[in-house]
């Protein structure tokens, strides 16, 4: 029985196909990242030959692995076109070359992308939090901070392409869309009731703000789901939540205690003072800190769905990733914070 | 969250199964293996917490104990179904629901007090969930 492909053997195959006029293709420094909860991500460098010249370009490989997290709500396409749209913008991105839906090719749908040069410290670490803060201390990747987010909100999103993503109705509607796309992940994962969960969304939905603008929105917006080089951010990563929304959205996820654990620092990074006054000057938006709060809460709600949904992929034996287990443990420490943040 | 026996077993597994074949250093691969086996053990030892059980129990017959005393309402309290938890879900929802016909002093005096018990709830789930004390 001739032995199976190699995931390596497989990707080197599939470039082939892609460069036909590249001659003695090799790809080195091949390496499945242990990052990331949804995707598989292979990054690589590939070598040929082509009109007598040698070539070298790395490249990052991410893959649909059918059961990892947040399935339910995010689609690798809509990611590809995203980033396809943010090239010629002034975003910091990847560039982005092939899309691929044929499950016949690696198992499941992927595309290849740029692989940005730089690094990406970990937030959570004792190791990376010491970086981000010795970083906020020259001061520049503060700065670029700032800007990578309001990159992203000047952009005219519909000018860019990405109208497709779908933008809300005037007023509370964002901010109901919102609850209602994690809601339905919560009633996806839930497998047994939570009163306190319960209370913080009939909260979410009694008291949503309006949208004052809408913008191009990240979803995730913090440090580790971003590249980082000569500290300046080289490539915004990580587009899985993106949608058409309040920009007040991002903010808030930067302010939020979820994403600095242990640092004074927002973000790790950035002090909060100068956040809100340099991104404010940057976009000319004023930042409202009760729509702020309201958004955080509702962060809040959604790391509960992300957890649950984590969790119950664990205990329906489709992962065996014990990252997912140990997010059962998350479920009431998160639910603490927004009961705190309630006043209960 | 999963059973302690369930967590353990998965543990298990995936020290024996995964990380110990995938160690190519003697000392700390024979280590990962004998964590396994230890947590064989450890596992048996092991029973799950009944005080949170009764605990929350209690917070929850006091809630709807003065629930009833509280709303005159009493359909937003009707049970649906044997499972207290479930049940405390149904009343969050229709108390916000009615809250226009429930008036705001009530609506405020019932949530408030809904709020009380859950914040015990959480307590409870925080034995085990919460940061250990240093």
């Amino acid at each position: 029985m001739p032995a199976e492909q190699s995931v390596q053997d497989k990707v080197r195959a599939y470039l082939q196909g892609k460069l036909p006029a590249a001659r003695n293709l090799t790809l080195s420094d091949f390496v499945q990242t242990a990052g990331g909860w949804s995707h598989e991500i292979y990054v690589f460098y590939a070598n040929w030959q082509e009109d007598s010249r040698n070539v070298t370009r790395g490249l990052c490989l991410r893959k649909d692995p059918g059961v990892g997290l947040l399935r339910e709500i995010s689609s690798l396409k809509e990611q590809y076109r995203v980033l396809q749209a943010l090239e010629p913008t002034p975003a910091p991105t990847a560039k982005v070359y092939w899309y691929e839906e044929d499950p016949a090719l690696l198992g499941g749908p992927f595309f290849v992308m740029e692989k940005v040069e730089g690094e990406v410290p970990n937030p959570w670490s004792r190791a990376g939090k010491q970086a981000y803060a010795e970083a906020a201390r020259r001061g520049t990747l503060s700065r670029s901070f700032v800007e990578a987010l309001a990159s992203l909100h000047n952009l005219d999103w519909r000018a860019a392409g990405l109208d497709f993503l779908g933008a809300p109705g005037p007023g509370k509607d964002f901010a109901l869309r919102e609850v209602a796309k994690w809601e339905s992940l919560i009633q996806q994962s839930l497998r047994k009731p939570e009163p306190v969960l319960m209370e913080v969304l009939m909260w979410l939905k009694a008291n949503a703000p309006e949208a004052k603008r809408l913008a191009f929105v990240h979803g995730a917006y913090r440090t580790g789901n971003l590249i980082i080089k000569n500290d300046a951010i080289a490539a915004i990563i990580d587009w899985e939540l993106q949608v058409i929304g309040d920009p007040l959205y991002d903010v808030a996820y930067v302010l939020s205690d979820l994403n600095r654990e242990g640092s004074p620092l927002l973000s790790c990074v950035v002090e909060r003072e100068f956040f809100l006054d340099y991104y404010q000057q940057l976009t000319g938006l004023t930042v409202d800190l009760d729509v702020c709060r309201y958004y955080e809460i509702l962060y809040m709600m959604r790391s509960t769905a992300f957890w649950l949904s984590a969790s119950g992929l664990f205990a329906e034996g489709k992962n065996k990733d014990l990252r997912l287990a140990r997010t059962a443990y998350s479920v009431p420490v998160v639910l603490d914070m927004a009961a705190k943040a309630l006043g209960f | 969250m999963l059973s302690a026996q369930r967590f353990l077993d998965e543990v298990i597994a995936a020290l024996r199964n995964v990380i110990a074949p995938a160690i190519s250093d003697p000392y700390p691969k024979a280590q990962a293996y004998m964590a396994a086996v230890i947590l064989e053990f450890v596992s048996r030892q092991v029973e799950e917490r009944s005080d949170i059980a009764t605990a929350k129990e209690q917070a929850l017959s006091a809630l709807f104990a003065d629930l009833s005393r509280l709303l005159d309402r009493k359909e937003v309290l009707q049970p649906n179904g044997d499972e207290r938890e479930a049940r405390l879900c149904q009343v969050i929802e229709r108390l916000y629901a009615e809250r226009n016909r429930l008036g705001e002093e009530v609506f405020t005096a019932a949530n408030r007090r809904v709020r009380q018990a859950l914040r015990q709830l959480l307590d409870e789930d925080l034995k085990v969930a919460g940061k250990r004390e240093e």
